[in-house]
């Protein structure tokens, strides 16, 4: 599922006090201090791409994506189609641009989903501890141990409409242990800090405490937990749907990969009905790791260093390789 | 010794939450749970398969009897290795065709993701002791950027440049054609060479997320006071980098490798269908595209069972490694 997983999110804090002054700082304050991160600053232009071509997909797209033209089928990338068209004589750039707006809708919302319930589960049970806190844990453990992939492709058989709400929710549900134990941890280090105990003993209820006093401090942390779950839900809602187990009427990056694999375009030598999309899939993943890579550095110093590099390697791999 | 004891307890407690989302799924849809299925199945499909309506009845307790009664008789054939008939290979029974696949699943994941975990941490290992050099800014970016691909698109990649227009490896199935499976040498050459592509293209998927994780602890480590304590006692480089650093970084990637191995099962999954590769996770997807629940079912609990041994084994490994397992 996250073939990447910076797993450096859940190690021990090593610099808390300042991720929490982070969080504190207005919405331009955190993100200057990701645009000063080589890595991040690469990741954030990457994913600023992406939705923009998203965002102005209708005016840029053709054709309508799924318009077909018996004569002029499997046709390769030229300047009349910049993508080349697929079995069907779609417009396979059309596909991609349009298909950009489900597939990072889709899983920004199965992400965000993900994280409120990993965030209500995790942070609670860290603060209320005991029993409920153990209960959470070994749920969380149990959901990472069972694979992902083949339950959510058992579960989506059983599904009878695969519209996008249901498959947000699907996803969500069997991602959301993934966060839950990061924040979990996360919230372990905060719930004995002045602050909490001092909303502890001027009697507030936990349920605010949680949400009003733990939240807002962790907000950095649950933010960085988005990004990872936002990818990962990309990348397993792109693979339902290459596997045909989506909402395989929409137009999205999957749905066009699925359509390649089924008419085995690959095997006849021809790429770009999978290239292009799977490009577009890889690279979003490539800026949102980039991103999430750059908010360990800024989090945890010990990570950045200045490199000595070769001209060459500066020149391949810009300043996002530091 | 306890710690042993809790974890075997929690194995086995992530054994029954498998089986009872088993049981579930089919319930929670809404409308009865046969109907459901019967309505994914076409006439011809009926027709075929005389007993098909039975089957599922089997599979689902009938409907007859209370959800406890059915969960009881469910966890009862269960645990007899009774999984019912495969629907879509009518009328051989689910455990033979789990047996089967699962050989071949077991062999491709099993060789490719120890290879990546002993690359991607080695090229981790090395990155963090050198700094900015070659291996740092080099391979691992390389390694990162594949690893962002989905197993997926990876494997349509593979196909595409390696088998295809490169022609070096073979492109489909497990052997060749006129092949017959035994343990002969010419299978066994055949399902090794068809087999290189794919463990290649789950090496190239999961190596990064090594390579990340173990740089990123040993970075860690190598500011620990017992490194430059080795490097004073004049220790050779390499052995600093390997026993005393190296030892150490690699506990917490050790840990990671429940989920990550998981994860692995998935992209499994995703390649054996491309490459046509007659595992358990080709057959779980014509499974449930067939609407053959009872093998989708069956195979769902494997593949928990697989990711829960390979944990198992990943525990002991853990116990000799970590000094402060052994004594708490």
């Amino acid at each position: 599922m996250a073939q990447l997983d910076p797993t450096a999110l859940d190690l021990p804090l090593v610099a808390p006090k300042r991720s929490i002054r982070v969080g504190r700082i207005r919405v331009p304050g955190w993100l200057a201090l990701l645009l000063r991160n080589s890595k991040s600053r690469t990741g954030l232009l990457i994913v600023a791409f992406m939705v923009f071509i998203a965002i102005i997909a209708p005016l840029i797209s053709v054709a309508h994506p799924n318009d077909f033209n018996i004569l002029a089928t499997r046709q390769a990338p030229s300047w009349h189609h910049l993508f080349g068209t697929t079995d069907q004589g779609s417009d396979v750039f059309s596909q991609v641009v349009v298909g950009a707006r489900r597939s990072l809708l889709l899983g920004a919302l199965a992400g965000a989903l993900a994280t409120l319930v990993a965030a209500a589960l995790g942070i609670t049970a860290a603060y209320v501890g005991g029993i409920a806190d153990e209960i959470v844990n070994l749920l969380t453990n149990v959901f990472l141990t069972i694979p992902a992939i083949p339950l959510l492709i058992v579960a989506s058989g059983y599904l009878r409409a695969r519209g996008m709400w249901t498959m947000i929710a699907v996803i969500a549900l069997v991602l959301w242990a993934f966060e839950a134990r990061i924040l979990r941890a996360q919230a372990l280090t905060l719930k004995n800090r002045d602050f909490v105990l001092a909303a502890k003993a001027s009697g507030e209820p936990t349920w605010r405490i949680v949400f009003g006093e733990l939240m807002p401090n962790m907000i950095s942390r649950i933010a960085a937990a988005f990004v990872l779950v936002f990818y990962v839900a990309l990348l397993v809602d792109s693979g339902l749907e290459f596997l045909g187990l989506g909402d395989m009427s929409a137009t999205s990056w999957g749905v066009t990969i699925y359509w390649a694999q089924v008419n085995s375009t690959v095997l006849q030598g021809e790429w770009w009905p999978f290239m292009f999309p799977s490009l577009a899939l890889g690279l979003t993943v490539l800026g949102l790791v980039l991103v999430l890579a750059g908010i360990d550095e800024v989090s945890n110093p010990q990570l950045r260093t200045e490199h000595k590099r070769g001209r060459l390697a500066r020149i391949v791999f810009g300043r996002a390789a530091a | 010794m306890r710690w042993f004891a809790r974890r075997l307890c929690f194995y086995v407690f992530a054994i029954w939450v498998a089986l009872t989302i088993n049981f579930l799924l089919p319930r929670l849809m809404p409308g009865s749970p046969i109907s459901g299925l019967l309505q994914h199945l076409s006439p011809a499909q009926l027709a075929a398969n005389p007993g098909i309506v039975q089957t599922y009845e089997a599979l689902l307790g009938g409907g007859h009897h209370s959800v406890w009664q059915d969960y009881v008789t469910y966890l009862h054939r269960i645990s007899h290795f009774n999984f019912g008939i495969s629907t879509s290979n009518y009328p051989t029974p689910v455990s033979e065709v789990v047996g089967r696949t699962l050989p071949y699943s077991i062999f491709l994941v099993g060789v490719a993701f120890i290879l990546s975990f002993v690359i991607g941490t080695g090229v981790g290992m090395v990155a963090a002791w050198r700094r900015g050099r070659f291996t740092d800014s080099f391979i691992v970016p390389a390694l990162m950027t594949v690893s962002a691909f989905p197993a997926f698109v990876l494997a349509l990649l593979g196909l595409y440049f390696l088998g295809l227009k490169a022609g070096w490896f073979p492109i489909q199935h497990a052997y060749d054609n006129d092949v017959i499976p035994g343990w002969s040498w010419t299978f066994i050459s055949s399902a090794f060479r068809h087999a290189q592509l794919p463990i290649l293209v789950i090496i190239a998927a999961y190596a990064g997320g090594w390579v990340l994780n173990m740089r990123t602890v040993m970075i860690n480590t190598i500011g620990e006071d017992y490194v430059g304590m080795a490097h004073a006692k004049g220790l050779r480089d390499r052995r600093v980098m390997t026993r005393y650093a190296g030892r150490n970084a690699i506990l917490p990637p050790l840990n990671g490798f429940a989920a990550q191995f998981a994860s692995a099962v998935g992209g499994l999954v995703f390649v054996e269908i491309i490459f046509s590769y007659p595992g358990v996770g080709y057959t779980l997807q014509s499974a449930v595209l067939g609407n053959d629940y009872p093998l989708a079912q069956a195979i769902l609990v494997v593949l928990s069972v697989c990711v829960i041994i390979a944990n198992l084994i990943m525990d002991v490994l853990n116990f000799v490694l970590d000094p402060r397992l052994r004594t708490s």
